[in-house]
Formats: structure tokens, C-alpha cells, sequence
């Protein structure tokens, strides 16, 4: 039998957008092509929801 | 003195954190437990009755010695991205990667956000309810049972109902959400012998709180339920984006509250969730003791990454 919780289950968001930004281990920080801090951008972090409640649900349940 | 901190590449939020942290000239190291061994190296010598130990990645070395922080973020797994020959080699290297990287972190005198024996307590929800209930927050009443009669004999006297996960996870095969739901009335309660199932009575809530405590700091952002809102959309994770997060200022008693339950769970950092029902009474759903800030700073301008940054640079315990 189907586990109860299951029942209100819905697929996944697949969360594997490509970010337009690459972490730079010189400064431990990911850093836009043009070379700004990704974090300071927050545009760019509310369009892939990177800082989101459900952004690291799949592999972390701490969200 | 340095802050280490534990999160993936990928990770912008901690980004947020090590920017703050650089600004004030405070060292860190940034690495990922997942890429020891390979990028990251350790080694550790318990010789003349004392302890020397380094960790190194991307060409930095620290004592850790030197280690006045510990932000345990969002680690990858120990060795999960070493190459090994079979399943069963991989699972005993991350074992042995764990025991080691951790269990050195483990004998230093740094601070640590949050410690893995208070994080791994903290995961479980249902502790969670019970610590709540304990530190004088206000839960809504919930059953967490197998038994489909005790569902049904739960939903007469508390008619509606949400249903959720216990543990807070997603199923991976195949990958599913598992959204806070209501319960329909005369749902067959069958199925719940089939696995632990968390019903609760659903808040009708005017609005959703996330408090984030770092420290002794409390910052709390207030998300308004649209007038025209789906009544059937409870989990605020899944809803549509809505009214923005916005700061609010936190009830003296549920202050006090969640200062016990942080004390109490030993925790230094936490993402508390509460629903505000029509008498403005906060309701505790859950605090994740590695919850997302990032969303809140960002909409509320909150200054939830300095505080983290300011809690991370102080020096460690002597």
C-alpha cells in the first residue's frame, strides 16, 4: 500500500537551471562573467530562486 | 584566527556570509567535505600528549588550532566525489572521511553554527513539537501515528487536518515534493498503517512568520495571506509568490520562548516557521536548524548574513 503522506505527493522541481555564475575558489565566492560577487546581485538570485526555502531540498531537508 | 565553513561550490547564500566576512578582513576557509579526499586534505597528530592538525584546500592551510568558527552550511557528503572502485569502498571511505574530518572539528576549541551532535538532534520534528510545547510555544495539536483508527479517532475531534512529512525529507526514487496538504474530510485513513503519518490541525492563518535566530539576535519577517488566496495552499514553500516577506517585530513571550528553545537545543543558529492565525497568535510549525535566510534578507533587507558573519568572527572559546 501506498505510504498516506504519498497520496498529497507532487514531482519534483527540477532545480538544475544552469546559473549564470561559477564559484572562483581564489575568493571562495561565485563570481558573474563580468566579475561581480553573484551574491550581491540580488536580481539574478530571486530569478533562480538560489536562496530560496526549497532550494536545497533535495539534498538537504534543512530548509 | 579563521572561520571555517562547510557548504558546496554551489552555494550562494553562504556567498552572502564569506563576502560579510571578507569585508572586516576575517579569515575563512571554504571547503566541501565532499571533495576529501582530492581537493581537501587533512591531517591530524595526537603526539606528546597534545594535538596538531591542519585542513587545506585550493593552495590555504590552517591550524586548526586556528580555528575560531565552525558554519556547518550545506556540506556535501565526505568523500562523494572520491573516486572508488566499488559501492561498498565508497561507503566505508565516506565513513572514514566523516570520522575524521568531523571528529577532528570535534576536539578544537572553535564555536561552532550549529554543532553536529545539537544539528542532528534538532532534525527530528517531532523533538521539535515536544521542545516547543516544552519552552512555552504554541503547537497545533498533532498526531504522528501508523494506526488508521487513531487517525480517524484525530480527525473527528480536530476535523481539519494537514498532513505532512515526519522528517522533513523528500522521497528521491522517483523525486517528489511532499508539500504540507490538507486532508480531505472522509479521507480513508487506511494507508497510515503503511508508515509513521503526521496529521495536524490546520491554522487558519492570516499570515506566515520566519523567524531567524542567530545567536541572540531574533530577526523576524511576516508574509501576508492574500485575501483571493488558494484556501487549499497551506505550505508557503510551494505557494505562489505573493506578498513579499516584510519585517515584523517578535512578541515579547514568544521571545522568551525561543531563546529557551535555542538554549535548550543548543543551537546557535535556527529558522523558526510559524503560521499567525486571526488573534495574532504565532503557532509553531517547525525550526530548522539550517533553514534558508537568504530569501528573507534579500526581500526584507534584514541583516541576517552580518549577524551570522558578526556571531562567526567572534573569537573561540578559551
Amino acid at each position: 500500500m501506498r505510504l498516506f503522506a504519498l497520496d498529497y505527493a507532487r514531482p519534483a522541481e527540477q532545480l538544475e537551471v544552469s546559473a549564470p555564475y561559477a564559484y572562483d575558489s581564489a575568493l571562495q565566492l561565485n563570481v558573474l562573467p563580468d566579475g561581480r560577487i553573484a551574491a550581491h546581485d540580488h536580481a539574478v538570485l530571486r530569478e533562480l530562486g538560489a536562496t530560496t526555502s526549497t532550494a536545497g531540498s533535495k539534498t538537504h531537508f534543512d530548509d | 584566527m579563521t572561520v571555517l565553513i562547510l557548504t558546496c561550490e554551489q552555494d550562494v547564500t553562504a556567498d552572502m556570509v564569506v563576502a560579510r566576512l571578507n569585508a572586516t578582513g576575517v579569515p575563512v576557509l571554504r571547503l566541501d567535505p565532499a571533495d576529501l579526499p582530492g581537493g581537501v586534505q587533512l591531517s591530524g597528530e595526537y603526539v606528546h600528549g597534545g594535538f596538531r592538525g591542519q585542513l587545506s584546500v585550493g593552495g590555504r592551510l590552517v591550524s586548526t588550532s586556528g580555528l575560531r568558527s565552525v558554519w556547518v552550511r550545506r556540506p556535501g557528503v565526505p568523500a562523494a566525489r572520491a573516486a572508488s572502485a566499488s559501492a561498498s569502498a565508497s561507503s566505508w571511505l565516506t565513513e572514514e572521511s566523516s570520522q575524521a574530518l568531523y571528529g577532528i572539528l570535534r576536539g578544537t576549541a572553535a564555536r561552532w553554527m550549529n554543532h553536529p551532535d545539537a544539528a542532528a538532534r534538532a532534525r527530528h520534528k517531532p523533538w521539535q513539537l515536544h521542545l516547543a510545547q516544552r519552552t512555552g510555544l504554541p503547537v497545533p495539536a498533532t498526531l504522528i501515528t501508523t494506526l488508521p483508527q487513531a487517525a480517524r479517532d484525530f480527525a473527528e475531534r480536530f476535523p481539519d487536518l494537514v498532513v505532512k512529512s515526519v522528517s522533513g525529507t523528500h522521497p528521491q526514487d522517483p523525486p517528489e515534493a511532499v508539500p504540507t496538504s490538507r486532508v480531505a474530510p472522509g479521507t480513508d485513513f487506511a494507508a497510515v498503517a503503511s508508515g509513521p503519518t503526521l496529521l495536524q490541525h490546520r491554522i487558519a492563518k492570516r499570515a506566515d512568520i520566519r523567524l531567524t535566530a542567530v545567536g541572540d539576535r531574533l530577526l523576524a519577517a511576516r508574509k501576508a495571506v492574500a485575501a483571493d488566496a488558494d484556501p487549499d495552499e497551506v505550505d508557503v514553500r510551494f505557494a505562489r509568490a505573493g506578498a513579499p516577506w516584510e519585517p515584523v517585530g517578535v512578541p515579547a513571550r514568544t521571545a522568551a520562548a525561543v531563546h529557551a528553545y535555542l538554549r535548550e537545543a543548543r543551537l546557535a543558529y535556527g529558522a523558526f516557521d510559524f503560521v499567525e492565525d486571526a488573534d495574532g497568535i504565532w503557532w509553531f510549525l517547525e525550526c530548522n536548524q539550517s533553514g534558508q535566510f537568504g530569501f528573507v534578507e534579500i526581500d526584507t533587507g534584514q541583516p541576517i548574513s552580518r549577524a551570522i558573519a558578526e556571531w562567526l568572527a567572534q573569537e573561540a572559546d578559551v
